[in-house]
């Protein structure tokens, strides 16, 4: 998220250098902005752009054993493998069975939660509320328990043997079944990004020129008018980037299923491709290493990629 | 640029710089041991995940005492806060930065893989100094091959918890083979209780060792080339025990670190556990302050085909890293630590070396006065002395999964010892090994 704001707010690049003379005359400001820029720049570099490198780099590279031998002369090489750790990914089951089911539950919980948001959004906007600031707070407060906390939260709800609420369902509910419990990761972070994604309709709508409004009023327009035909169109910027960010973060859903997974070992180690590639980093699954892991979180980042540009260009093309 | 291709742009980015965020692992230095000198002391870095926990000797009190004494060799102890996987991740990328601790602890199963990752040193002339304070079989754990990679901590051989009291009142002994275990998980059935769990979350050590307890052994090498055989008769045996105990409803099926397993503990009808002897430290927590405080035992395995044997699972001992510039001066610290039996059961361990151990206040309280310890060490004696791990033994999860697949009625508990004989081979092969088919 910050690394969003982060290269927005770069300062464009100047097309034409000037002179020189008139370069040095100008540049006591232009130092001052880079010794500004420094500190963000420096952690920019260190811990943004060299781990990618590093990371595409490995991903061509495997750790072969140094020589023959039962214990492959207890040492390993690096060696150049090419695009092997990604046709290896790329050609197994287990890569698109998890990426199967990320892309079914983003299918699902992305529209749910995003219309959550929408209608929580517009509701605090109306002037039907009052204290808006206690409700934004509260509607917000789950995206700042830590992840993994929430997940044991939602664990402990979902055990027969603890849930405070289970005992009131019929005996055929069961949260986590291979059937069901996509839908309760969905619930979980539904429950955590709701609040998160409805900050940012909130602010697109706040944006919104409240002249506007007015002059709706004086043609007779009701609130709910109001809504559906200045609000929601207007918002639609902010719902694209919500969406693409929930896209984003549902590909590498990773805390849930690992939490739910200590108690429901069916799922496996590769549930979801994020895990796929922890584990291979681990050594729990085979073949392991840095190389192949990176290539899965590789793969991943391109699927991801390619998912949001096709949204944003289908989106583009109905406007 | 339009704010939505910068979004993108942003999006993109942020997306593969999270990614490998996450899978970048940040050393610190905490290490390197500096030349010894006559001014200078020695510095040992050592790297361990004991618990340290409440009302135990910590190893910083232990290594305090140990620096006092000896002026020379100075260690410097470090706690790894996090799984055990996650060690082996970091003990790699800090050993390829050249800044790796000296010693570290690892898992009986791990060191074959980080053997051949280069990560151990082969200490097998300094350890020499050191055979007598540990059985051959103990030796063994931390050997690669002919190499010796640092000295065995802790051993964890499955034994047999059961609930004295209960057994009397339902007039069943403590099985001594399979078919009095059948037996007895009959009758404690009839009585809507019973003697062992199921735990397909430890799948993996759990069935193995029972495997090896019954007598198989996994790994073998045929000239140059590792032979697997997982779903030998002594799997077949432990399979179809536990077979029939499902069938027949006569088991508790539950995850082991689940609640599950824990309410059926302290309700009661949970009366017997197939469990490792490490378990002993804290299995009977829940029933402290309950009519069952002080009901419970500790026996040996029963006969699982191939005389009373055991098998290992998991336990831990500390090798000698790559990189290590004192080795020596290493092992004479590991030597004392490891066989410091007091500091190690007050960890809740059962100590690897050849040493007598007092049983703890807590445990001989929580086992009704039973010389906890000394039952522990006959099931050490019993352990299958040729059970070796082959590299890449922490992929054999998917037993886990399986055994996952069983406890739901997918599968049969044989499909987990032959989900683990079909992995074994693949991971083998995938770590460039030789194997025989």
């Amino acid at each position: 998220m910050s690394s969003a704001t982060e290269v927005a707010s770069e300062p464009p690049t100047r097309a034409r250098s000037p002179e020189p003379r008139t370069r040095r005359r100008r540049n006591p400001g232009a130092r001052t902005g880079l010794l500004f820029m420094a500190p963000f720049a420096i952690l920019f570099i260190v811990v943004f752009v060299i781990p990618i490198v590093v990371a595409i780099r490995s991903a061509f590279f495997a750790q072969v054993p140094r020589n023959e031998g039962l214990f492959g002369g207890g040492g390993v090489v690096e060696q150049f493998v090419g695009l092997d750790n990604f046709i290896t990914a790329a050609s197994g089951t287990a890569f698109w069975r998890g990426m199967g089911r990320v892309v079914l539950y983003a299918g699902i919980q992305i529209p749910i939660m995003i219309g959550l948001a929408l209608v929580l959004a517009l509701l605090l906007d109306s002037f039907l509320v009052r204290r808006v600031g206690f409700f934004r707070l509260s509607y917000f407060l789950p995206y700042a328990i830590p992840g993994v906390i929430a997940a044991m939260m939602w664990l402990y709800l979902y055990t027969p043997s603890l849930s405070p609420f289970l005992p009131w369902l019929p005996d055929w509910v069961d949260l986590m079944t291979p059937g069901t419990i996509l839908f309760s990761m969905a619930n979980m972070t539904t429950w955590t990004y709701t609040g998160y994604n409805m900050l940012i309709f909130l602010a697109a709508l706040q944006a919104i020129p409240h002249d506007l409004y007015e002059a709706a009023r004086i043609d007779g327009a009701s609130g709910f008018k109001i809504a559906t035909r200045i609000k929601i169109p207007s918002v639609r910027g902010a719902a694209l980037l919500a969406v693409l960010l929930s896209i984003i973060g549902t590909i590498q859903l990773f805390n849930e299923p690992v939490i739910l997974e200590t108690v429901n070992p069916w799922m496996g180690k590769d549930y979801t491709p994020m895990m796929m590639a922890y584990n291979t980093m681990t050594g729990t699954i085979s073949p392991s290493g840095s190389g192949p892991a990176n290539a899965i979180s590789i793969l991943m980042a391109i699927i991801a990629g390619v998912l949001a540009v096709v949204y944003a260009s289908l989106q583009r093309r109905r406007d | 640029m339009t704010p939505v291709t910068r979004t993108k742009r942003a999006a993109l980015l942020a997306t593969v710089g999270f990614l490998s965020l996450g899978l970048a692992s940040c050393g610190d230095s905490s290490t390197e041991a500096d030349a010894p000198s006559e001014s200078d002391p020695v510095t040992i870095t050592y790297t361990h995940r004991l618990p340290d926990g409440e009302g135990m000797t910590t190893v910083q009190e232990q290594v305090d005492e140990w620096n006092a004494a000896n002026p020379g060799i100075q260690v410097e102890p470090t706690k790894f806060d996090g799984e055990a996987a996650e060690m082996s991740v970091r003990l790699e990328t800090d050993i390829n930065a050249g800044n790796g601790p000296c010693l570290a602890q690892m898992g009986y199963a791990e060191v074959p893989e980080a053997y051949v990752k280069g990560l151990l040193a082969d200490v097998t002339e300094e350890a020499a100094a050191y055979e007598e304070d540990f059985s051959e079989g103990a030796r063994g754990l931390m050997q690669v091959g002919d190499a010796t990679v640092g000295l065995p901590q802790d051993i964890g051989p499955l034994v047999y918890y059961y609930n004295e009291t209960e057994f009397e009142n339902l007039g069943i002994e403590v099985p001594t083979n399979l078919d009095e275990f059948r037996a007895a998980a009959e009758t404690a059935a009839a009585d809507g209780k019973n003697i062992a769990a199921f735990m397909p979350d430890e799948g993996q050590y759990w069935l193995s060792a029972q495997a090896a307890a019954a007598g198989d052994t996994w790994f073998s090498t045929n000239g140059d080339a590792w032979v697997v055989n997982a779903n030998g008769d002594g799997a077949q045996n432990v399979a179809s025990l536990w077979q029939d105990l499902l069938d027949n409803d006569e088991v508790l099926v539950q995850q082991r670190w689940g609640d599950g397993f824990t309410q059926a503990l302290t309700d009661g009808t949970l009366i017997g556990h197939v469990g490792a002897a490490w378990e002993a430290g804290f299995l009977l927590d829940d029933l402290d302050g309950t009519e069952a405080e002080g009901q419970w035992r500790v026996a040996q395995l029963p006969d699982y085909g191939n005389g009373v044997m055991s098998g290992p699972d998991g336990g831990s001992g500390v090798a000698v890293m790559d990189g290590c510039e004192n080795p020596e001066a290493a092992l004479e610290f590991l030597d004392w630590l490891n066989t410091s039996g007091d500091f190690l059961a007050s960890q809740g361990l059962v100590p690897a070396a050849d040493i007598e151990v007092e049983t703890p206040e807590k445990m001989t309280r929580q086992f009704g006065g039973q010389d906890v310890m000394g039952e522990l060490a006959v099931a050490t004696e019993n352990l299958n002395p040729d059970f070796p791990y082959a590299p890449g033994f922490s992929s054999l999860v998917t037993m886990s999964e399986e055994a996952s697949n069983v406890a739901a009625g997918d599968a049969q508990v044989t499909d987990i010892f032959e989900t683990a004989q079909t992995t074994a081979v693949a991971t083998l092969e995938n770590l460039g090994l030789p194997v025989s088919e």
